[in-house]
This record gives C-alpha cells, structure tokens and sequence, in this order.
C-alpha cells in the first residue's frame, strides 16, 4: 500500500531556526544532513521510498481562497498549530505496521510527529 | 521551482454533493493532474484512516487520527512546477477545493527531496 507521511517539525522549533542567522542555520542544518542521509542510504535501496519533497519554512506558505470568484491570497500557512508541516514522504509498505516502523526512524519523529494517510490510487 | 499545493476542506461537504457535482469536481482535478505545471500529487484517504507516530525517549507513541486536528482537514496535493509562487498560487486558485476550503502553497526547499 502507498501511504504518504506528513512530516510535522514543533513550531518552537521552527520559531527558534527562524531567528539564526545564516551561518548559523547553515550549521545546524549540516548538523541534521547526515541523519537524513543515513535513513534514504538504508532505505532507498529497499524501494520503500517514493518522491520525497523538504518544504521550505512555514513563513514562506501563501494561502490561496477563492470566494465568489476572487482570489484571495495571505501570507503563512493555512493553520498555526503545535506542529508544522515541514515534508511529505511517499512510501510504500505492505500494511499500516511496516509504514509505521519506517515512520518511526524518521528524524522528525523524535521532537514533533509523522501522520500516515493512506494514498487513493486512481 | 517546485511547490506543494496542500489542499484543505470539509471532509463532510463531498458526502452532500450530488453525482454531478462530483462528477464535475472531478473532472476539474483530473485536468489540473494532467496539466503542464503538474509534476505529481495524490488524494489521501480521510483524516479517519490517519495515523500519526511519535517517538520519546524510547518509546514509539502511536494514535489515531491527524497530527492536529482542523475543521478543514488535508485531503490531498499537487506538485507544481512554476517560476514563482505567484504563479504556483494562480494554478492554486484553480482547484476546487480552494472555492470552499483553501489551498497552502509551499515551496520545496532547494535541494530538498531525495537524494540522487
């Protein structure tokens, strides 16, 4: 089954890497590289991983509406909550329990969550 | 550039349209799945299918349902291929869900994705 995992960052985290400066960010996200690397270095053989999308911060979203045909675009995400959608993951498992267990060693899951939803295949 | 389009609405809206509506509707996404910009998407299955895992100490946290819970719930994506994200938002405004829900463009970090 294909599932996709919403990948979700805490948003004190997200707030706290908004305010480092650019060395320091570059810093930090070099420190989360080799983490990723490792899970995609074992899992991608395993061809369990379909298209993977790293989305830019929160304070980069636009929200698009349309009301009585006028579009109606604001800045930021559609919905301030605890966690953040920061990535989504496609990953193919055989049941809920295999996707979880991949869920479980993705680096965001040990400070914010990943939500599994089935995918609709057309 | 990339960006995900993160569609958000009334799961329960879709149960009261009529076959045509949907049929309608459904058109409307399938031609945005086919058109140029669209680089790949997917419908997800109501927030009632979800699951969301987290990991604390050594412990694997798992429950049901959606990370957070909103009165417009993600039902699905498209990915788009654009120049800009003003452009990204005019494709945006193009799916149906945006009339009644609202669609979040985001874009894909640079470098992000898998690695090749």
């Amino acid at each position: 089954m294909k599932y996709a995992a919403l990948l979700t960052n805490n948003a004190d985290e997200v707030a706290a890497w908004e305010r480092l400066t650019p060395e320091e960010a570059a810093a930090a996200r070099a420190n989360e590289v080799p983490k990723w690397e490792a899970l995609f270095g074992e899992l991608g053989p395993t061809g369990v991983l379909g298209d993977g999308f790293e989305l830019d911060s929160p304070t980069t979203a636009k929200t698009v509406r349309v009301r009585d045909g006028e579009t109606v675009v604001t800045d930021g995400p559609f919905a301030e909550t605890k966690e953040l959608i920061g990535g989504l993951m496609e990953i193919e498992a055989e049941d809920l329990d295999a996707a979880i267990a991949i869920a479980a060693r993705i680096p965001v899951v040990f400070t914010a969550s990943v939500e599994l939803r089935p995918v609709i295949e057309h | 550039m990339q960006y995900l389009a993160l569609i958000y609405g009334d799961e329960a809206r879709w149960e009261n349209l009529s076959t045509g509506q949907r049929e309608a509707e459904m058109g409307e996404y399938t031609a945005l799945s086919q058109a140029d910009v669209t680089r790949g998407g997917n419908e997800l299955d109501s927030t009632a299918t979800a699951t969301t895992v987290r990991v604390r100490g050594d412990e694997t946290l798992v429950t049901d349902g959606p990370f957070a819970e909103l009165k417009e719930a993600l039902g699905g994506y498209y990915v788009f291929e654009c120049d800009s994200i003003d452009e990204a938002c005019t494709w945006a405004a193009k799916i149906p869900a945006a009339r009644h829900g609202a669609i979040e463009v985001r874009p894909v970090y640079a470098d992000g994705g898998e690695p090749s």
